[in-house]
């Protein structure tokens, strides 16, 4: 296959790219050594290597990539209960406080007949928060498997959640709205609850975690095994 | 304009081979038409985008956008009306309301994704791109550039808008919703921020870094 030798990434080729402006640099030998053992690899943490162009530090795979995206997975999945359980805002009508769940504020809706509502807050808070941390966790096991299932399928599954994250928090800023605007005293009030904050905490430490995962990852694995297989085959 | 055209040309050519951010994977940019997309071969990821005069709209866009910004936090974006009172809200006052609702950081988050971040990316881009056009850059030039790239996803103001449409449809039947003045400078502000994202090409601000600086590739 001369089709398969053409590729090369820029690891294989002791190149580093900057994250933001793209510059290729070439990483010093003695770093390309310490890089290839992977179980002394705490040691690249102390040499930072600098963009050329604009300066910022470069690394060839985001620093503890693994470990920092499952910490903030489990603090994501932790945080999921509270924001579900707990109340995320309480509607107070004639003295009467009603509290509302993610899940019974959708309900509420369908009950008044507000369907297309309904379902938009039910696919930005239930249907993409659980989405985005299961393709997340499934990604980070498949990596941690050394899986060469499908990697053009998962890079794009990982360029969804990255995308559609954000939109989850349409509910919170509609609770700061409606917590600005419904402000009348014991006839009529809104007040936020404690399951608004857990929630808008999963959205965030989740976009976090999709920015700390490096789908590089997903990656290697096939070129390693190229890499084998293109030795094998020389033997 | 075919100065500028010429420019373009000569600085696409000083970013021979790229890196994928996804996979890794080098490839060399194929010589490319205005409006045309380079994909990775590999995993489809973006590579680079073509595109006409992307600084200069880019700049008009944000300028529009720092002044409808503006508007937008002048006056409210809705009012409610009911039992003869009237209660007004604006983006300010949706972080002030959280606030003293004793969720401080319920609203230090809706501060940052709705005043802070679009603040700082419509200043720091009109900012960078003065400096490049002009060909007057600093140190600061770059970190910023990289601040604003890293911060994009955290301007939230498009989500902010679905949820006043939300808002709206559930305040609908109980009480009076009244549109703000402020409300029709911000379906703008929402129009030009995302005409900016799309035409602000950074390639084309890096590609002028470097030429500026002479950074060799
Ligand atoms: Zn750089
Ligand atoms: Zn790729």
């Amino acid at each position: 296959m001369s089709h398969s030798t053409q590729l090369s990434t820029a690891r294989m080729q002791g190149l580093v790219a900057c994250q933001f402006c793209h510059t290729l640099s070439r990483i010093p030998e003695e770093i390309q050594n310490i890089n290839r053992e992977e179980d002394t690899s705490n040691k690249t943490n102390n040499v930072e290597l600098h963009c050329p162009c604009c300066q910022s530090v470069i690394h060839s795979r985001i620093p503890d990539s693994l470990n920092k995206t499952w910490a903030l997975l489990i603090a994501a999945i932790i945080l999921y209960i509270p924001a579900n359980t707990l109340p995320i805002m309480t509607v107070i009508l004639w003295g009467n406080g009603q509290p509302d769940t993610i899940l019974s504020g959708v309900i509420h809706l369908m009950d008044a007949g507000m369907w297309p509502l309904a379902l938009l807050i039910f696919i930005a808070s239930i249907f993409i928060p659980i989405l985005k941390l299961l393709i997340l966790i499934g990604l980070m096991i498949s990596v941690q498997l050394k899986s060469r299932w499908k990697p053009r399928d998962r890079t794009i599954l990982y360029r969804i959640t990255e995308f559609i994250g954000r939109w989850s928090m349409v509910d919170v800023f509609v609770i700061g709205i409606l917590v600005t605007l419904v402000q009348f005293g014991n006839t009529a009030m809104v007040t936020p609850g404690l399951g608004a904050l857990s929630f808008a905490s999963v959205v965030i430490l989740t976009m976090f975690a999709a920015h700390t995962f490096d789908p590089r990852l997903i990656w290697d694995v096939i070129d390693e095994h190229t890499d084998k297989n293109r030795n094998n085959n020389e033997d | 304009m075919t100065n500028q055209g010429t420019q373009q040309k000569q600085t696409a050519e000083t970013l021979s081979h790229m890196a994928c951010a996804h996979c890794d994977l080098i490839q060399k940019l194929p010589a490319m038409q205005v409006g045309e997309v380079a994909r990775c071969i590999r995993c489809n990821n973006v590579l680079y985008r073509k595109q006409k005069n992307s600084l200069n709209r880019a700049l008009a866009f944000a300028i529009t956008g720092l002044i409808l910004f503006v508007i937008s936090n002048l006056f409210p974006l809705l009012s409610l009306k009911a039992m003869g009172l009237t209660q007004e809200g604006t983006l300010l006052s949706t972080s002030i309301s959280l606030f003293q609702a004793e969720r401080p950081f319920l609203s230090l988050i809706i501060l940052l994704t709705t005043i802070i971040f679009p603040l700082t990316t419509l200043l720091g881009t009109i900012y960078v791109l003065m400096q490049v056009k002009t060909n007057r850059i600093n140190r600061y030039t770059a970190p910023l550039f990289r601040f604003l790239r890293s911060t994009d996803a955290w301007g939230m103001l498009e989500i902010f808008m679905l949820a006043i449409l939300v808002a709206v449809v559930k305040l609908g039947d109980l009480a009076d919703v009244i549109f703000g003045i402020s409300l029709y400078a911000f379906c703008l502000l929402i129009l030009s921020l995302s005409f900016l994202s799309y035409s602000l090409n950074p390639h084309d601000v890096w590609n002028r870094l470097r030429d500026i600086k002479g950074c060799q590739i």
